[in-house]
């Protein structure tokens, strides 16, 4: 997907620093030099083409109640991956499911009031996905260096040739 | 450091908020108190940590993005804390933890998430954070299928979603 100039200058302020403002919009375009309604249509059209997923407030998990979180990884057999991701996708506490190309090729993490509840949690899904538990690792967080998921739409070239 | 009406606004604006002139008109009339007011809240929210950004969430594999790799990392554990803090500085990482091993089977104590244009970028990011904290023991998962990707941190619809209306 070619994301254009402004585009990128746009994704690249909304995603540091949507305005709380009543009226977002206008002061982002005041900031960027755009007209409310140009910011509105490219917000839309990066919307619907689903570059943007939306924008809202992400919550840190500690503040709503969240004490212990971990990471899975389960070796299934390739043919029964897609009925197990399924199984795994049920669970609200789990929030990040991916297919890794790896003898691990299930990676989901699990997040919980406390280690008892996600335990529970964890106990439920081997035992509806008959996975064994040799096939499974359960790498709880012990400490987390940074959580912050934004990217760079601008000069992206300045990392070309470097490293 | 949240009230109910705080719990209720973040309920209402956590999947998103409109793209319209007064985005936020909606919560305001459902909570009956003003823009303004929605605005101060979700300001403080922000402020106390509570809300860690508010912002865009965004796709990155239609963002140019497609490479997803997690890298985990098997380092001393004497030395986690300098190396964790160097990779967390990498805008590169948008993800490192640290995680408790399964001795004899499982070593890898340090995780971190790059999202980057394709694999050989991804690679060459990798080995760049290598060689700047001097951690060689590690493996690079590339992500090929998601089946589900969302905040982790969210407030559960209320019981009676209809006592606002």
């Amino acid at each position: 997907m070619q994301l254009d100039p402004r585009d990128r200058v746009l994704l690249q302020q909304v995603q540091d620093n949507f305005p709380l403002d009543p009226r977002p919009y206008r002061v982002l375009g005041e900031v960027l030099g755009m007209p409310e309604r140009e910011v509105m249509g490219r917000l839309t059209g990066l919307s619907r083409r689903g570059v943007i997923k939306h924008i809202a407030p992400i919550l840190e998990p500690g503040s709503v109640g969240i004490r212990a979180s971990t990471l899975v990884a389960m070796r299934v057999p390739e043919e029964r991956i897609h009925e197990v991701a399924a199984i795994v996708n049920e669970y609200d506490s789990v929030s990040h499911n991916y297919r890794r190309d790896d003898d691990y090729n299930l990676w989901f993490t699990i997040a919980a009031a406390d280690e008892e509840e996600l335990l529970g949690i964890l106990e439920e899904i081997m035992r509806r996905s008959m996975i064994p538990p040799g096939d499974i690792l359960n790498l709880p967080m012990v400490r987390r260096f940074k959580l912050d998921v934004r990217f760079r739409f601008l000069a992206e070239d300045d990392d070309d040739g470097r490293g | 450091m949240m009230d109910e009406v705080d719990r209720e606004l973040l309920r209402l604006t956590q999947d998103g908020i409109g793209l319209e002139e007064r985005p936020f008109l909606h919560a305001a009339r459902r909570l009956r108190i003003s823009e303004e007011e929605v605005v101060a809240r979700l300001r403080r929210l922000r402020q106390t940590g509570v809300v860690r950004r508010f912002g865009t969430r965004i796709n990155p594999r239609k963002a140019e993005l497609v490479a997803n790799a997690m890298v985990v990392w098997s380092v001393p554990s004497d030395r986690i804390a300098g190396i964790g803090a160097v990779m967390a500085e990498s805008p590169d990482v948008t993800h490192c933890y640290e995680r408790r091993t399964i001795p004899g089977h499982w070593e890898y104590n340090l995780y971190t998430v790059l999202h980057c244009r394709d694999r050989e970028d991804a690679h060459r990011r990798v080995a760049a954070l290598s060689r700047a904290t001097g951690a060689v023991d590690y493996r690079v998962l590339f992500s090929t299928e998601e089946f589900k990707r969302r905040p982790s941190g969210r407030i559960e619809p209320a019981k009676e979603p209809e006592r606002l209306q």
